[in-house]
């Protein structure tokens, strides 16, 4: 899979980029939208990530050229500028996918991946990770032969940690995903709700399964030698 | 009336001059009328004299002193014309004294004599009779074949005292009367001109940061109310242009963050991820990351308030139930309440339905109740009420928290603002909800109001004009009464009901006079 950054600040450029091929992903990277162009014209690329802001042509324009030339190329957008109206703007010309800086490279990744997956998400009816299962269809989570009562909000958030074993969700993400952005700065009440699902996942477990990442956020793995869990 | 008002002061100054004016001009006409009927009377007493004169001149030689008495009692008629006459022949004789006038305005009697030497010129001299009747003496000297005599000639003073006491009485209405006048027509007056200045100033107040596009009445008088107008619109569009700038210096300066703010975030989490890091340095760039996030979600929130200072709107507007809305996100909130030991109590609330956008709305009621939730203590209870009052509803967040003190009560809408600086960033804000709270009501043409007692708690609320639509839907419930349509006011209810669904919904004001109508109809049933 080969992707192409268009990102005139060369530092986002080469973290993202570096953190790309991380995933095995072929990455090329262009400074301005001129030399963006110039690439999309000469190879052939899988998705396309496009700053909004660049010198020469501006991110805006170029979609506009690439949805003429290349109709199905996706394209996810960055910008930090994150109105609504220009959300609904960019979708109309044609970007796939948007994300405000400042975007945690988790989430980008996963917006990636989604892209790339040309046919629909496929969807597991059941979460399996260590002993802990998790049946989206009879919402039913069990941990060994022991079932475990959750409340609708604290279903949704092991649903989500569960999505992606071993990756670290950050807050935003979290609240992104199980809450809506109103929450977003005010309040811990992701904490709140991560203590009271591992109270109820982990207590009586030698395994823990819920772990914090301090500074990043949440993630469902088992413990490794190397990773010391945090005491909360 | 405001004793300080230019008005008030520029209508005293006018009275008082025009009334200093007017006494003065009075004082003039008093003693200008009371000379020139001294001097008239005094002309006149001259003329009667001379013929008194003409009487002595001509007599012919040993005429007796009772005969000339006789022909001055003839031609003069002093005592008809209520006039003293009385002739003297030197060195005191007298020759001639009118009797008592006809109006007995003096007694001739008790006319004091003159005394010392004759003037050698005719002269003027008020005098007083032993009665206290006071006398106006022409005293002219004659020196004839058969002597020197002396003539006085005299009328009471009686007409010019009453003419003095009438003017003084005219004036002493008019004054009053006319300072009043001066001082009502003054304010007026005055008012009248003021008036430009009282539209430049509803106008001003009218302005809000929001609304800077509007500008004064300008009317080309070319005057100095004129220079005013066109003067403060310029102001106007300066402070216009200066927030604009501030404003998008603020929106830029926070999108500029927001890439470094990646950069910083996504490395240290790639180090922080890596399995060789020590787990005290992991620690150490875990507290990094949080000082990362609190700096984001302060770009975050400086945005928002930037956007809502820019009178941006966001999303789209609906109709709907902030009520609803409020008893939704209490709900997602309980867990985190009873986390920290307090209840939230919601009850039934009435329905608050309003126009606006549901994702702001929504924080707006997530950083009430977030606030409410920080600053209560353990066993306290966080409660949202809903109040209707008239055109009005109003929705109330009440916590038996900490309570605000007195003196901060007006700053904490603030930017910034903390009430205590120490408990509030062990919560980790920055002092930007309230006032993003503040920001998003007034954005749906809301108030936000505080109350709160230092140690008992706080109480927000929240007032927003209610749908024309919602009061008159109202009016028509409550005309229907409970027991069904009553049969008179079935078309009044059908006319309602299609202004209900009338869109645009009707005017405010159509809207109060039907409610108005509808509370008489109810009384009279």
């Amino acid at each position: 899979m080969r992707l192409l950054i268009v990102e005139d600040d060369p530092k986002l450029a080469e973290f993202v980029a570096r953190g790309l091929r991380a995933e095995h992903y072929a990455v090329d990277l262009a400074v301005d939208g001129r030399e963006g162009q110039n690439n999309i014209n000469s190879y052939e690329y899988d998705l396309l990530i496009l700053d909004l802001m660049l010198p020469f042509i501006n991110g805006s324009e170029l979609l506009r050229r690439v949805r003429q030339s290349h109709p199905s190329l996706p394209v996810l957008v960055l910008t930090a500028r994150d109105a609504i109206e220009e959300k609904v703007k960019h979708f109309e010309a044609g970007a796939d996918d948007y994300l405000t800086k400042p975007f945690d490279f988790a989430e980008l990744v996963v917006r990636v991946k989604a892209l790339l997956r040309r046919t629909p998400i496929e969807r597991t009816d059941v979460l399996l990770f260590s002993d802990l299962e998790l049946n989206r269809l009879s919402r039913e989570v069990r941990r060994g032969d022991k079932r475990i009562e959750l409340t609708g909000k604290e279903y949704a958030l092991l649903e989500y940690l569960l999505s992606s074993p071993c990756r670290v969700f950050s807050r935003t993400m979290i609240l992104d995903h199980v809450w809506d952005r109103s929450f977003e700065g005010v309040t811990n009440i992701v904490d709140v709700y991560v203590r009271h699902l591992r109270r109820k996942v982990d207590d009586g477990y030698p395994v823990k399964l819920i772990h914090t990442v301090r500074g990043v956020g949440y993630c469902v793995r088992e413990s490794e030698p190397t990773i010391t869990p945090e005491a909360e | 009336m405001n004793h300080r008002s230019l008005a008030f002061r520029l209508a005293a100054w006018f009275a008082l001059l025009m009334s200093a004016t007017f006494a003065l001009v009075g004082t003039g006409m008093f003693y200008g009328l009371t000379q020139y009927v001294r001097s008239s009377l005094t002309d006149s007493l001259r003329r009667r004299s001379v013929q008194v004169e003409q009487i002595l001149q001509q007599a012919p030689a040993g005429v007796t002193d009772a005969e000339v008495a006789d022909s001055i009692n003839t031609r003069v008629a002093p005592d008809f014309n209520n006039r003293f006459v009385r002739v003297t022949r030197a060195p005191g004789a007298p020759v001639y004294r009118s009797g008592a006038p006809a109006d007995r305005s003096f007694d001739p009697l008790g006319v004091p004599r003159f005394d010392g030497t004759w003037p050698s010129r005719s002269m003027t001299r008020s005098v007083v009779t032993t009665q206290g009747q006071g006398l106006i003496l022409s005293t002219t000297p004659l020196v004839t074949a058969s002597g020197r005599y002396l003539i006085e000639l005299g009328t009471s003073l009686e007409s010019i005292e009453t003419l003095q006491q009438r003017l003084l009485a005219l004036l002493g209405l008019l004054l009053p009367a006319l300072a009043i006048c001066a001082s009502g027509g003054g304010y007026l007056l005055v008012n009248w001109a003021l008036r430009p200045v009282d539209r430049i100033s509803q106008t001003a107040a009218h302005l809000s940061l929001r609304n800077l596009e509007a500008r004064l009445p300008v009317s080309p008088t070319g005057d100095a109310l004129e220079r005013l107008s066109l003067s403060l619109n310029q102001l106007l569009t300066r402070l216009r242009d200066s927030l604009q700038t501030s404003r998008r210096f603020l929106a830029d300066a926070s999108h500029e963050l927001r890439t470094p703010l990646t950069i910083i975030k996504g490395e240290l989490q790639e180090i922080v991820g890596k399995q060789i890091v020590q787990s005290d340095v992991r620690d150490r760039l875990g507290s990094v990351l949080e000082e990362v996030a609190r700096l984001e979600r302060l770009v975050a929130d400086l945005l928002v308030l930037s956007r809502l200072d820019a009178g941006e709107v966001q999303g789209e507007w609906t109709e709907l139930d902030l009520a609803e809305l409020a008893m939704s996100t209490a709900e997602q909130m309980r867990l985190m309440a009873e986390d920290r030991g307090i209840q939230i109590e919601t009850g039934a609330l009435a329905a608050i339905v309003i126009r606006g956008d549901r994702a702001r709305l929504k924080q707006l009621v997530v950083n009430l109740l977030d606030n409410a939730i920080k600053f209560t203590p353990r066993g306290g209870t966080v409660t949202l009420r809903t109040i209707r009052s008239g055109l009005h509803s109003i929705l109330e967040v009440c916590d038996t928290g900490i309570g605000i003190p007195a003196a901060a009560l007006p700053k904490v809408f603030d930017r910034f603002f903390r009430v205590d600086e120490a408990r509030s960033r062990e919560h980790g804000g920055a002092g930007l909800g309230l006032s993003i709270a503040k920001s998003i009501c007034s954005a749906h043409g809301g108030q936000i109001h505080v109350d709160s007692q230092v140690g008992q708690g706080s109480c927000f609320s929240l007032m927003f004009p209610r749908l024309p639509k919602a009061v008159v839907q109202e009016a028509a419930q409550a005309i229907r009464g409970e027991h069904g349509k009553p049969p008179v006011l079935g078309a009044f209810t059908r006319d309602l009901e299609s202004l209900v669904q009338s869109s645009p919904p009707a005017p405010a004001g159509t809207v109060k006079s039907i409610t108005t109508g509808a509370r008489h109809a109810r009384a009279m049933l």
